[in-house]
């Protein structure tokens, strides 16, 4: 495979995961170029986040075979756990302990010296927009405060690999266009993503490759145009026109040559409205 | 409305069928802590099962008289006698909860009808094993030097108060036709040990407790002692019952993501575990001594010690219950039925001696008992960490063996890959 000839990130070969009479993952083969974002999307039960378990070092498979970074999630835990990231579903950080506090033990945990540490710990702070109540318990937090420093926690080792199970559940639009925001940043970076949602847009936005699960095997994976094409031919086109510009101009010209045209007017999805309505900087006021 | 009610009632009905914890603490609790408080009064009570209590006799006087005495003891179904030599220093080191001593001239003033001297050194801390000796003492006495005595201790006495010829004549009359119709024994030794044992020339000693001797002191100690055991093993359970938490919270998970979990996670759960045991028990026993003046500085490097080894017992036995419950509610409930019965069995919270023989057995099974019998060593017999050794490794031995079973735990459940 072509592919192979630059080191992957991910290669899962024949994947099976079994738990009693369930094949959780079954039969699951996936390769994940360096520095690529992947959407991995299934509906509830298709097997994502038993596969982000396999690949993150936190379960077995029962049968296939799997490479992290050149690693066995098994074998090489320890090794590879330091150059992943994983943003967990739920918030997984302490209530009792700031902002500041649930960095820094995270960073400790993963052996930062102590100057690199405090470095990564501001730069995490800044990177959440939580500068301000860094010295506050996690526990007076709002949800979407709670979200961004659980995003940002996962990255304090500079991981190669990070792994974001549904990182925007819940959470305002600032917040969300926040991370994505961040997600963006470790793309351009050249940090691999595996970005798992349920949010199709999200996906559509952040990643260059998309794979479909279903019952624990892959039913479709491709970029977004190529899953668009795979289910149906294309029978029309479309041109974006400034409005106040040559359009109608160009209804005309197409016509004349034969050709079918409509003029509609492009407007706003409402996640759009909301943020030109009320403003993309973060709402942090409220816990 | 009463369908209504019934509906509602029934739904919880089923509720609490189907928690487990709640079913033990409703009605498995209140029976076994019913059957350990009913065994423990069988022996305040005198029950037969009680063991014999163990009374130490040293005969300076080797005279038929002192021999007769001794074997007199010795036939008494309630006491325990041995034979031996510094009978006061083992009474003080808890050896034994009392000693008689026979001193040179005992049966020359048996024969001399004078008040024979006899002492008995006593351990005042074990209130109960006092009684018994005392009233079988004070009856051997009187059956061994016979009434004689008795005659002429109280001809004595009423002269000494002035009392008319004629009344001293009626009272000896009266105490021969008593002697006669009996043979002196009383059918409650507990009543007449009060009052005769001066009589029969009995001179007794408290020799252990320190400078502070007496039944308030020891119990004092016990009841301090007994509460910080008690508290201690709520306390480290419910640090151990963070590990539950995180594991709820998600943050075991992530912290499991880490290239240092593994071993460090659950030596750093013990390690805070038993920092707080520590602490808390630095700070009762503090607060004891300043507020109910508990020798705690009779033997501070002792007592810090053997704290160190009751806090790492109750912190392996904390951690043991956190990783084999799945849930905290789990954990609080089998807790809570755990400590308080092996409070109740180990002695924090009444002393074992007033339990029988079979119940002080069972609760040296408990690390409760082990820790109490080190505090009360260390409090009311002043011993230094020599005297200590066996209870310090004992419960040194516990957290070994609680902290191999919660590792064990640990790794099924957290550190094997699902």
């Amino acid at each position: 495979m072509a592919s192979l000839e630059i080191p992957a990130a991910i290669v899962v070969r024949d994947l099976v995961r079994t738990y009693g009479q369930n094949r959780a993952v079954d039969g699951l083969s996936l390769i994940v170029a360096r520095g690529e974002c992947l959407g991995l999307l299934g509906p509830n039960g298709a097997g994502k986040t038993t596969t982000i378990r396999i690949l993150s070092t936190l379960a077995a498979p029962t049968s296939g075979s799997v490479t992290v970074l050149g690693l066995d999630p098994l074998r090489d835990a320890k090794a590879l756990r330091s150059r992943i990231g994983v943003v967990p579903q739920e918030v997984a950080l302490y209530d009792g302990l700031s902002a500041r506090e649930n960095l820094e033990f995270f960073a400790r945990m993963h052996d930062l010296p102590e100057p690199i540490l405090r470095e990564r710990v501001d730069t995490a702070l800044a990177d959440a927009g939580l500068v301000e109540r860094a010295r506050d318990r996690v526990e007076t937090f709002s949800g979407g405060m709670k979200r961004r420093l659980n995003v940002v926690a996962a990255l304090l080792h500079g991981p190669e690999l990070v792994f974001l199970d549904e990182p925007t559940v819940g959470i305002d639009p600032q917040s969300r266009n926040h991370i994505f925001e961040l997600v963006e940043r470790l793309r351009a970076a050249g940090t691999t993503l595996v970005y798992t949602t349920h949010q199709l847009g999200e996906v559509e936005r952040l990643c260059d490759r998309i794979v479909i699960l279903d019952r624990g095997r892959t039913i479709a994976s491709g970029t977004f145009d190529e899953l668009r094409r795979s289910v149906g031919r294309r029978i029309g086109a479309s041109a974006r026109l400034e409005v106040g510009g040559r359009g109608a101009e160009a209804m005309v010209a197409l016509r004349s040559a034969g050709i079918e045209a409509r003029l509609e007017e492009e407007l706003p999805d409402l996640e759009q409205v909301f943020l030109t309505l009320t403003g993309r900087a973060l709402r942090d006021e409220g816990s | 409305m009463l369908r209504a009610a019934w509906t509602v009632a029934l739904k919880d009905l089923r509720l609490f069928l189907r928690d487990r914890v709640a079913l033990a603490m409703s009605f498995a609790l209140p029976i076994v802590l019913a059957t350990v408080f009913a065994s423990a009064m069988a022996g305040m009570s005198g029950d037969d099962s009680v063991g014999r209590v163990e009374v130490l006799v040293e005969d300076l006087d080797g005279t038929d008289a002192s021999r007769a005495l001794v074997t007199e003891l010795q036939s008494s179904k309630s006491l325990d006698v041995e034979i031996a030599g510094d009978v006061r220093s083992r009474v003080s080191r808890g050896k034994a909860p009392a000693a008689v001593l026979v001193p040179s001239g005992y049966g020359a003033d048996i024969a001399s009808g004078k008040k024979p001297r006899l002492v008995l050194y006593r351990d005042p801390a074990k209130e109960i094993e006092q009684q018994i000796v005392m009233g079988n003492l004070v009856k051997t006495l009187y059956r061994v030097a016979g009434p004689a005595i008795g005659r002429a201790m109280m001809k004595r006495g009423m002269e000494s108060m002035g009392f008319p010829a004629g009344m001293r004549e009626a009272a000896e009359r009266m105490a021969d036709a008593q002697a006669a119709e009996g043979d002196g024994s009383s059918e409650n030794p507990f009543d007449f040990a009060g009052q005769g044992a001066e009589v029969l020339g009995l001179e007794v000693e408290d020799v252990a407790g320190g400078k502070d001797s007496g039944r308030l002191a020891a119990g004092k100690s016990h009841a301090i002692a007994g509460i910080a055991v008690m508290m201690l093993l709520f306390g480290l359970t419910a640090c151990g019952g963070t590990i539950l938490e995180e594991e709820q919270s998600g943050t075991l998970q992530r912290v499991r993501l880490t290239p240092n979990a593994g071993p460090s996670v659950l030596l750093g759960k013990m390690v805070f575990t038993m920092i707080v045991g520590l602490a808390q028990l630095v700070l009762l026993f503090t607060y004891g001594g300043l507020v109910f003046d508990v020798p705690v500085l009779r033997a501070p490097g002792a007592l810090f010690v053997h704290s160190f080894a009751v806090a790492a017992a109750a912190a392996g036995f904390g951690l043991c219950l956190a990783v084999l419950c799945r849930t905290r509610k789990q954990l609080e409930g089998l807790s809570t039925l755990l400590i308080l019965t092996m409070s109740a069995l180990g002695g924090s919270w009444f002393p074992l001696i007033v339990a029988p023989e079979w119940f002080r057995t069972l609760g040296h099974f408990t690390l409760n008992a082990w820790a109490m019998d080190g505090y009360q060593g260390i409090l009311w017999y002043g011993k230094d960490l020599a005297g200590i050794a066996t209870e310090v490794l004992v419960l040194l031995g516990i957290a070994a063996a609680t902290g191999w079973v919660a590792w064990r735990g640990w790794r099924r459940r957290f550190e094997r890959l699902a």
